[in-house]
């Protein structure tokens, strides 16, 4: 029981890290990013060959991999993104599936379908407390993305660009008229966004085996603990990540492991359906009618 | 403005109100009409076999397309999940020849009707979400569905996935049957589009996406026009999903439920123009053609090139062909398009 919940806990940790920056995204610009899978594949590859070719401890190459895609993500969005924002969520939506395929197949031809994983000596071995498990690099998991989403956090309400995106996710026009430049804004936004997803990637490659389409898997998460968090609510991303890791330890234990993403979803229509602004949702873009 | 608007008022005393073809353009149709009927009719007989197989591919998307659009298109929902619908049907299919041993044709009927209650019973209440919440609900319940069905194993074959009766009948014959079977597939969406946008249920849905609380006071049931649009969409793309299960003769859950499928649809459809008639079908044979060339060229860089293309379409031409068409034309179409709009 008490293994449940805290296997529960772990994942749930990192699952707020992967939401976060997408809820962002979508909070702040109304885009729903679909490439952020692709994002949190590709911070893990980072992870993944400065470990096999520098050997860098993988907890150390985090801040390689989030500048690498931080510039990354500052280019598509001030290149293609911008241009296209004004046609609606419809659309970028289809533009960020886009850049994905690009992305993930490009991957996939560069560095094969082989699943790889990152295994640091200290890989495997676990803290036992009391009859529970608890693997080092798993912990270190948790409490990291903890701390990035707090840092995060304290970003958007303390500083003065994270208060100019704040104010652009309230509205856009008012945030124009009082000097924001908003197409920086949103430049900077999943900049940031794109970075956050590869902080997660990095994190994945230590605790799973990587493949270039593993980032899907951790994006329907993304879709899900945004919805049941509230759009763009950091403090939501946090409780709907850990609810979601609860929500699928339980099911794996209770109906099978081949049922967590019907659970997962059926979470998702539910919610979507009573409470479409989310657990912890507040007026931001994209309000439900 | 007053010119413009005096103009508009002269044309109208000269036509009636709906602009009637005259019986010159109506002969012109026609011909294009019997031409287009015969080139349809005609490959199977005098192409190869891989082009004739490639050109079933495409009749099979235009008709996902032209499904999709209804919801696209016309009510304006995002419904980006509607594979759901393509995959229900093919398992409609697989599972009553397998298990049960009925005909083709009576397991299709099946799978068309199945797909459309299903929508008709998840519409009532998804539809009550807007925009992406729309779609991504129908992406949840696609994912949701495909995982029932994995885990359905006794009844669908499971992860294994399942074998579906040949046809019977020669390699030739086949050929015919399945190119005559996606043909007659696609006039059918398209003919139920075309009924659609001229009809009442057409006229509603275009003012529900315009407006929906203005649609609402205007007198327009929106949920019961949603519910009804989606339930139609649905049989249809459940349809294609059946004849496809016999088509390919083994599937998998994945393949049926690929949401790649269903977005690439979606981009046919604005490719062509959504909520034009033509433009979905049109989508899907430049877009199908393209790629089909792309594979044979670079087949690992088919997925990478698609992705290309779906950027490029929606920097370059986000309101689609049709409407790409309709600029480089000139004014005419537009001006007609205000007459209308000042009749309505």
């Amino acid at each position: 029981m008490s293994q449940i919940v805290v296997n529960g806990l772990l994942t749930g940790g990192l699952y707020a890290l992967v939401a976060v920056g997408f809820s962002l995204v979508w909070g702040v610009m109304n885009v729903v990013n679909i490439a952020h899978a692709a994002y949190i594949m590709l911070g893990a590859y980072v992870s993944y060959w400065l470990y096999q070719l520098y050997g860098w401890d993988p907890f150390l190459s985090i801040p390689a991999a989030m500048a690498v895609l931080f510039v990354f993500g500052y280019l598509v969005a001030s290149l293609v993104l911008n241009r296209v924002i004004r046609y609606g969520l419809v659309m970028t939506l289809v533009l960020t599936f886009g850049i994905d395929l690009i992305l993930q197949n490009a991957a996939l031809m560069l560095w094969s379908a082989d699943y790889r994983s990152v295994t640091p000596a200290y890989a495997g071995q676990g803290l036992a407390l009391g009859g529970v498990m608890v693997p080092y690099v798993r912990l270190a998991v948790f409490v990291l993305a903890i701390v990035f989403v707090i840092l995060f956090s304290l970003f958007l309400s303390r500083t003065r660009m994270g208060n100019a995106i704040q104010a652009t996710a309230l509205n856009p026009a008012a945030a124009e008229l009082t000097g924001v430049r908003i197409e920086r804004i949103y430049a900077l936004t999943y900049a940031i966004g794109a970075a956050l997803a590869a902080a997660a990637g990095s994190m994945i490659s230590v605790v799973y085996t990587i493949q270039p389409q593993v980032g899907n898997v951790f994006l329907t998460r993304a879709f899900v603990i945004t919805v049941l968090g509230g759009l763009g609510s950091i403090p939501g991303a946090l409780l709907g990540g850990v609810l979601l890791g609860l929500a699928e330890s339980f099911a794996t234990v209770t109906v099978g492991i081949g049922w967590s993403e019907a659970v997962s979803f059926s979470l998702l229509v539910i919610i979507l359906i009573v409470r479409p602004q989310g657990l912890l949702g507040r007026r931001f873009f994209g309000g439900v009618g | 403005m007053s010119v413009t608007g005096s103009s508009a008022s002269h044309q109208r005393k000269i036509h009636p109100p709906a602009p009637e073809p005259s019986p010159a353009r109506r002969a012109a149709w026609v011909v294009v009409a019997a031409l287009l009927a015969v080139l349809a009719v005609l490959p199977p007989f005098y192409l190869s076999g891989y082009w004739v197989r490639v050109i079933t591919g495409l009749l099979m998307y235009a008709a996902l397309a032209s499904a999709i659009n209804i919801m696209v298109g016309f009510a304006g929902y995002p419904a980006l999940g509607n594979i759901v619908f393509f995959g229900t049907g093919a398992y409609t299919v697989a599972v009553l020849m397998v298990k049960y041993n009925t005909g083709f044709f009576v397991a299709l009927a099946a799978a068309g009707v199945l797909a459309a209650v299903y929508a008709a019973l998840l519409g009532t209440a998804v539809l009550r979400l807007r925009g992406a919440y729309f779609g991504i609900a129908t992406i949840g319940i696609n994912h949701a569905t495909s995982e029932l069905v994995t885990n359905l194993d006794r009844l669908t074959g499971g992860g294994r996935g399942t074998i579906v009766p040949f046809y019977p009948g020669g390699i030739e014959e086949e050929r015919m049957f399945f190119y005559y079977l996606m043909l007659g597939l696609m006039v059918l969406s398209v003919f139920t589009v075309w009924v659609i946008s001229r009809n009442r249920l057409g006229y509603g849905l275009r003012a529900l996406k315009a407006d929906q609380e203005g649609a609402s006071v205007m007198g327009v049931n929106t949920t019961r026009y949603k519910v009804i649009a989606w339930t139609i969409s649905a049989g249809l793309t459940g349809l294609v999903g059946g004849a496809y299960a016999y088509w390919l003769a083994f599937l998998e859950p994945p393949y049926v439920f690929d949401i790649t499928m269903s977005v690439k649809t979606y981009i046919m459809a604005i490719l062509g123009g959504a909520g034009t008639v033509i433009g979905p079908v049109v989508g899907a044979f430049a877009l199908e053609l393209l790629s089909e060339l792309i594979w044979g060229r670079f087949l690992e860089a088919h997925m990478l090139v698609l992705g290309i293309v779906v950027v490029l379409v929606v920097l370059f031409i986000p309101q689609g062909f049709m409407n790409l068409v309709g600029r480089l034309l000139g004014g005419q179409r537009r001006r007609r398009a205000k007459e209308v709009r000042a009749d309505g």
